[in-house]
Order: structure tokens, then sequence, then C-alpha cells
């Protein structure tokens, strides 16, 4: 009796064990490798052919690697992606290698659902993460450890309406000018019975950016809402504000050639620059892109936001992952096709200086652009990224009701600011 | 008996029991998941938990799985008789090990399961430190397999957040069968161990009691044995005495009573007294052979139906069936034809030996030789017994020696090893007869 009853269990587990084995086997032979992707443009900037770059990267890393099978969803728009996205995490059926939007890193990483790159990057000798504008690099990290690679890069620029600035017989400033320069431009041209105003969109975010600023620590694990800098920048705003005599400038102002300066992504300009997009979108007025103005104490810093791409932490392929992530992101070749089918820039330091890239930069842009090899390497290299830690959003959101609250109060700046900070820090103590 | 049949059936409803929990927990975690995902909220659980979740079809894989392995092997080990103490350790050990995988396959939502498996350690263990220390290791499963506990190290996704989807009467209504089936449990777990405990002590009580019957009953037989044994050697005796009486007394005043006359005769009738002294002679025969029927009627049995070899065969067979002791038995004397006193001497001397191994040497094993050189007939009987610090004759002893002596031959006897003491230290009897040619035996 006892003998059958062992011998029962011996088949069992033998049975359980050659499944494992033929699974496991049954996977290694035939590897299929998924992406998750998004269609359209993250930018929100219209684009041809949206799945171009990824299906010649497919063909390629196919061929490289014979018996090995990429496969992706189409069809899901940017819009939809982040929620498609999680809904596969919690299914447990995500893509192996997917790209992940620069607000949904910080979710994704600190939830774990992303694989920790460190150890490929630094183990695979084809990879030099020097390659990459560190900016750009350094979006893929939390806490102190990457989780993403960089695929596509787009600064905040300034639009300029030439227009109306040669209306005013004011000269379209160059790439370095300054807070003041911007301040007067926008005092020369705003006239609110003419309907004429200075700036539309430039927000104390982005003077702290320009004013060299940092509102978080590295870290977050305190907030510095009532530095100097900051309050600086804060300041600023308010002076151009002031300027429009209460009336609040929007974005139809600014379509309908009204207004002088609008900051906006760069992708935009590259999508609405050349023929026919330029006739449509603005048919009242000549414009430009420029550097940021520089403040006080900083430089003409932008905010660079980066599409990444991660691995899956559950990837049963991982170091397949590794490699098409990398294909993707590394590759000069498939980097140098993001000129040809979307608007951003290339993370890769080598494709984004190449004269033959800027070459076909200016060409889409008539009438000629500030765009030199110089320009590009600042902004990029000097730009810099949103911070990532648990609770950032949300001590965001307490700072900026903060601020609005501030400026649209008149109250003593300082002492408001002040104990904003300490309820912000007090929250990011126990986040 | 009936109390048995009742814990079997708690066990049983704890079993189902458990399996509704684990079923309960799977449930909502996987309709929660699909539900999230089909209204579109998967971004904002996520991101309000902040954790990566297990694959949802994880969860009820392994945990009933596991469960079901679990059930039954306790199951299994209640149906089969495991009687190797290393075994029934190691399925012990497997058991626990099986319920902390159901507990850390839901996620240490819930750890009732290791009130299962104490349940059923409780019951099958009789040792009370094995029992002890089971019972350490699964309360300490029980009361430390927390979500909150395990949450601190690891991340799982808390089970508050999967209610947490639903709106508060429908959280309410889960909450309320989430407890009702967890108590439920911890109810069951402990009528059964009430039961068990009150049910062991009465069967102690039980015991106790039969084993004092027994005893009484042990000391009437022992006294009965002593009587029947006196009743036994009165009665012999007395067939002695009768036997003696009838044949050897008859004679014998016959032959006197002849001679007295042949002693009158001698010199009036020396021819009459010769004639009387024939038939005083003859009455004389007839008296032995009288004798020697006596004799052989006080003989053992089995020699009075077999030859020796045949007999001594049988004894040995008889022996090893009746006690069940290892018993070799080598024959290399050839031919056993002796004369019926020597036949008895050689019986006698492997009955006694034997007897003795058991009864004084509490022997497994009796090895029995039985060797010839010219006319010396060797017996020897050794055996792994006792022994004995020192040979003292005792009866049986005492006889064996004095029938060899009447035969010129001699018993040597002794302990077989030298070791110390209360180890098995052997026994053994030899016994050495000169045997006589069957011609030269008693005329026949």
């Amino acid at each position: 009796m006892m003998r059958r009853y062992k011998t029962w269990l011996m088949a069992f587990l033998a049975a359980v064990l050659l499944l494992g084995m033929g699974t496991a086997c049954g996977r290694r032979g035939n590897a299929t490798l998924t992406v998750g992707v998004y269609s359209g443009s993250y930018w929100g900037t219209p684009t041809g052919d949206c799945y171009q770059i990824l299906d010649e990267t497919i063909a390629r890393f196919e061929a490289e690697h014979p018996g090995v099978n990429v496969e992706y969803v189409s069809g899901i728009s940017a819009d939809a992606y982040s929620e498609w996205l999680a809904q596969q995490i919690l299914k447990g059926t995500e893509p192996d290698v997917y790209f992940v939007f620069p607000e949904d890193f910080n979710l994704l990483a600190s939830s774990g659902a992303l694989e920790n790159l460190d150890g490929p990057m630094a183990s695979d000798p084809a990879f030099d993460s020097a390659a990459y504008y560190e900016p750009c690099l350094h979006t893929g990290v939390f806490n102190g450890s990457q989780y993403a690679l960089p695929y596509e890069s787009v600064p905040t620029m300034m639009f300029v309406n030439k227009t109306l600035l040669e209306k005013c017989g004011i000269a379209v400033p160059d790439n370095t000018w300054t807070w003041e320069d911007f301040y007067s431009i926008c005092a020369q041209v705003t006239d609110v019975e003419k309907h004429q105003f200075g700036v539309y969109g430039y927000t104390w975010l982005d003077a702290l950016n320009a004013n060299g600023a940092a509102l978080f620590s590295e870290d977050g694990g305190s907030c510095d809402l009532a530095g100097e800098n900051v309050q600086e920048a804060i300041r600023f705003v308010q002076r151009l504000n002031e300027l429009n005599d209460g009336y609040t400038v929007t974005s139809k102002d600014f379509d309908l050639g009204g207004v002088a300066f609008r900051p906006f992504l760069f992708s935009e300009y590259r999508a609405y620059q050349p023929y026919p997009w330029r006739v449509k979108k603005y048919s009242g007025f000549e414009w430009d892109c420029i550097c940021m103005p520089a403040g006080t104490h900083g430089s003409n810093t932008s905010e660079l936001r980066t599409m990444l791409l991660g691995v899956s932490s559950r990837s049963r392929n991982k170091e397949l992952a590794w490699e098409f992530a990398k294909l993707l992101s590394f590759d000069e070749t498939t980097q140098q096709k993001l000129y040809a089918y979307s608007h951003g820039i290339s993370p890769l330091r080598d494709v984004a200086e190449d004269d033959q890239m800027l070459s076909q930069l200016r060409g889409d842009i008539p009438g000629g652009s500030s765009f030199s090899r110089d320009v590009v390497s600042s902004i990029m290299q000097t730009a810099v990224t949103a911070p990532k830690f648990d609770g950032y959003e949300q001590a965001l959101n307490m700072a900026q009701s903060a601020v609005t609250q501030v400026m649209t109060s008149n109250d003593a700046l300082n002492s408001r600011l002040l104990a904003a900070q300490r309820e912000i820090n007090i929250y990011l103590s126990k986040s | 008996m009936e109390n048995e049949k009742r814990l079997n059936d708690i066990a049983v409803v704890m079993a189902v029991l458990n399996l509704a929990v684990i079923l309960y927990y799977c449930l909502i975690c996987v309709v929660t998941t699909y539900r999230l995902c089909d209204s579109f909220g998967a971004y904002d659980f996520l991101a309000s938990v902040r954790r990566l979740p297990r694959y949802p079809w994880l969860m009820p894989a392994q945990a009933v799985s596991l469960y079901l392995l679990l059930s039954l092997l306790i199951h299994g080990k209640s149906r089969r008789e495991i009687y190797s103490l290393r075994d029934r350790l190691l399925v012990c050990i497997a058991e626990i090990l099986l319920c902390v995988g159901v507990i850390a396959s839901l996620n240490f939502y819930y750890s009732g399961v290791a009130l299962l498996v104490l349940a059923d350690l409780v019951h099958y263990v009789q040792r009370n430190r094995v029992r002890l220390c089971f019972m350490v290791i699964l309360i300490f499963i029980f009361a430390f397999s927390k979500f909150e506990i395990v949450s601190l190290v690891s991340a799982p996704v808390a089970f508050s957040d999967y209610l947490g989807y639903y709106d508060q009467f429908a959280r309410g209504f889960f909450t309320g069968i989430e407890s009702i089936l967890v108590s439920g449990n911890v109810l069951l777990f402990v009528f059964y161990m009430i039961l068990l405990f009150t049910g062991e002590r009465a069967e102690k009580e039980r015991i106790r009691k039969l084993n004092q019957q027994l005893n009484d009953a042990n000391i009437q037989l022992k006294d009965y044995a002593v009587k029947l044994e006196r009743m036994t050697e009165i009665r012999e005796r007395n067939r002695l005495a009768r036997e003696i009486h009838d044949t050897l007394g008859h004679t014998l005043t016959g032959i006197i009573m002849g001679a007295d006359a042949a002693l009158a005769l001698f010199s009036a009738a020396p021819e009459e007294s010769q004639k009387r002294l024939q038939i005083i002679a003859q009455s004389a025969r007839e008296g032995l052979t009288d004798v020697r029927r006596s004799i052989k009627a006080l003989r053992p049995d089995a020699l009075e139906q077999r030859s020796l070899a045949e007999a001594l065969e049988k004894l040995v067979e008889n022996f090893r069936l009746t006690t069940g002791i290892e018993i070799t038995y080598e024959q290399l004397a050839g031919d056993l034809a002796f004369a019926p006193d020597e036949d008895d001497t050689v019986y006698r001397v492997i009955q006694e030996g034997m007897t003795n191994a058991v009864r004084h040497g509490h022997a497994t094993r009796i090895e029995i030789k039985l060797t010839r050189q010219e006319n010396l007939l060797t017996v020897d009987v050794r055996d792994n017994g006792l022994g004995c610090e020192q040979v003292e004759d005792g009866f049986g002893l005492r006889h064996m020696k004095e029938r060899l002596a009447l035969l010129g031959g001699a018993l040597t006897c002794g302990n077989r090893w030298d070791t110390p003491e209360d180890c098995h230290r052997g026994f053994f009897v030899t016994a050495n007869i000169p045997v006589r040619e069957k011609e030269g035996g008693l005329p026949t």
C-alpha cells in the first residue's frame, strides 16, 4: 500500500519536473519578444507612419537574431497608452520592452515594473553611456539606478511671433538673451487696448529653470520653495503678468497673432514649420523659435522631456529585451531615422550634432534657422529634467497651489512660501 | 472511537472552510484585477498601490494546487500507517512547508491554514516533545505570517487595495464574508483542540483501568500455575507409587515367597527346590519386563512414537514455532541409533537447553550441534541470551548432570563471551556422552 503511495508521489513529481522543463525548453527554442508601443506622437504633433522606425528596427533585429520573433500590438493611441500599459502590468502580460512616457517613469520604476539596467549597461562592452547627453540619460534614473534608456528628447523652446516684433520694430533676440531682454520686449509689445501682449504660458516653473533653481533636492528629501532664486523667479513672472493689467492671456490670443512669445515644445516647431503645416497652423504671422531666456542666476536652460525605453522586470527574455532596447536607443542608424519620422532630437551626441542631421533639420525650415551645432549641444547639455521620487506629483501640486495663491493674493511672499515649504517638507518626510 | 470520528468530521469541515477562504481571496484578487482593466482604472490603481502586482493567475494556481497537495498529504497520512519514525517526521515537515507555501502564495493575506495543520499534527504526533516543537512553530507561523508584518520587508499589493475598488456596500459585504470565514476557522480549531484533549484524557483513564485488570489477572494466573504444578506432581507420585506397587511389589513378593519355599525345600527335596528356583528366575525375568514396560510408559511421548532423529527434528520445529526463535540445528553425528536411556538423555539435554535459553537467557537465537567421535557423542546447545553472572545449578541443570552421570558422561556449561554486565553474554551447554554399541545396551 505504502509502496504504491510512494510510486504515485514520485510519478507526480516527475510529471511536474517534465512539464517545467518542457515549457522552459519550448520557450528557449523559439523566443518571442514583445514590444509596447503607442501610435501617433506623444508630443501631440501629427506624424506619418508612426511604426516605421520600429518596423525597420524589428526587421534588422530579427535578421541579427535568427529564431527570435518580435511582436507588438498596434493601434494604441498615445492618450490611452499609459492605461493600456498599466492594464497589461496588472494582468501580467506586459511587453518585454516598452516605451515609457516621462511622466509614467517614476511610477513604473518605483513599483518595480522596470528592470534595473545598471547590470547590462556595465557588462555590455558594446554599450557606452557617455554617448548620450547627460540630461537625457538622467531622465531614466531612479534612486541612483538606470531603469530606462532615452529614446527621443524634446526641449522646451520659446516661440517668437516674428511678424508682431517686426511691426513693433524689434529685432528677434538671439539664443543668449536674458530676462531683462525678455521683459523689455514684453513691455514694449504689450498694449492692452490693441490686444497685444508679451507672453503666453510662461510659468514660474519655466522661470525657475532659467534662474538655475531647483524646487526639490535630487533625492526628494526636501523642498526649497522659499529659496532666493525661486522667489526671484516667482517675482519675475509676477512682473510679467502685471504688464497685462489684469487681463488673462489665452492661447487663442497667441493663435490670432496678438502675443509675442510662447514656450512650446521643440517637436511642435519641427512639426509645424515645414509646408503645408506652417500655413495651416498659424496663417496670420511668421514665427520662429529660440532658446529660453536666461535668468539673473541661470543660463538659457530649457526643460527637457525624454521618451524612454524600459525592459520589463518580469521579462523571460531579458537579454534579448536589452539587446532590442539598445538597438532602438543606442544604435545610430535607428536614431538617425528620428529626424525623418519623428519630431524629437536624438539623445545620442553623435547623431544630434551630426552635420547631415543638422542640415536636414535646417532644410525643413524655410528662411533659415538659428540651429547650429553649438545651439543644439548647449540646449541638450544644460537642459534640466523633472525630478523623480515617490510623491513628486503631490509635492509639486502643493507647491503649485501655494505659488498660485501667493501670486493672486499679493501677500507677503517670503512668509507664505516658508509656510508652504514647511508643509511640503513634512509631506516629503512622510512619503 | 466515536470521539475519533467526530474529530475527523471537524477536520474535514476545517479543510473545506480553508479551501473556501483561499478561493475567496483568489477570486477577489483576480476578478478585481480584470474589472479594474475593464473600467480603465488600471493606471490609477497602479499609481495608488505603487507596487508590482503578481501575475493574476499565479495566486489561484499556486495557492489552490499547494493547498490540494497539503490536503492530500493530511488525508493520505491518516489513511496509511507509516512505521518509520524518520518518515513520519519528514511527512510532518513537508506538511509545515506546504502550509507556509500556501500562505506565501496568498500574499500573506490569510494564515489560518496554519491552524488546520496545527490541529492535524497535534492529533498525529504522539511524542510530547515533538508535538510541542511543532505547536510552537505553527503558532509562530500563524501569528507572524500577516500581511502587515511581511509588507515591512517585501512589498506585495495589500488586499485592502483590491477591496478599495468597490463601493462601500460591496466592501462591507466582502469584509463581512471574510471575517465570518476566518473566525469560523478559528472557532473550529478551538473546538477541535478541546475535543482532542478531553478525548485523550478519557483514553488514558481507560488504559490505566485495563492495565490494572490485566495485572490482577496475571497474579491469579501465576497462583493457578503453582497449584497446577503441585497437583501434577502429586498425581505423578501416586502413579509412580501405583506402578511400583503393582509391578515391582508384586514380582518381588512372589520372588521372596518362592525363595523362602526353595530354602525350606533345599535339603529335603533339592530337585523340587531347583524347580522352584527356576520358577523364581522366570518370575524375576517377567518382573524385569514389567519394570521395563513401566519405564517405557514414563518415557517422553515423542521418543515413544518415533526415532530419536525424527523426535529431535520435531522438538526443534515445535519449539521454533511456539517461541518464534531462530534455531539452527546441525546433526553431524551420523546415524542416531542409541539405547533408549541414551536417547532419553540426548532428548532431555536439548529440550532443557532450549528451555533454559528462552526462560533465563531471553535469547533470540539458538544453535544446536550434534557431533560424534568414535563412541563419544557431543551435544552442544548455544544461545545469544543474557547468560548469567554465576552459574548456579538449578533443578534442570542438576537433573541433566545426574542423567549424564548415569551414562558415564559429563556436562559443561557457562557464558559464551566475557562481556561487561548487562550485555548479552550468551550461554552454552555441552554434554559428552559415551554411547554404547547398540548390541551392548540393555538386553532386549
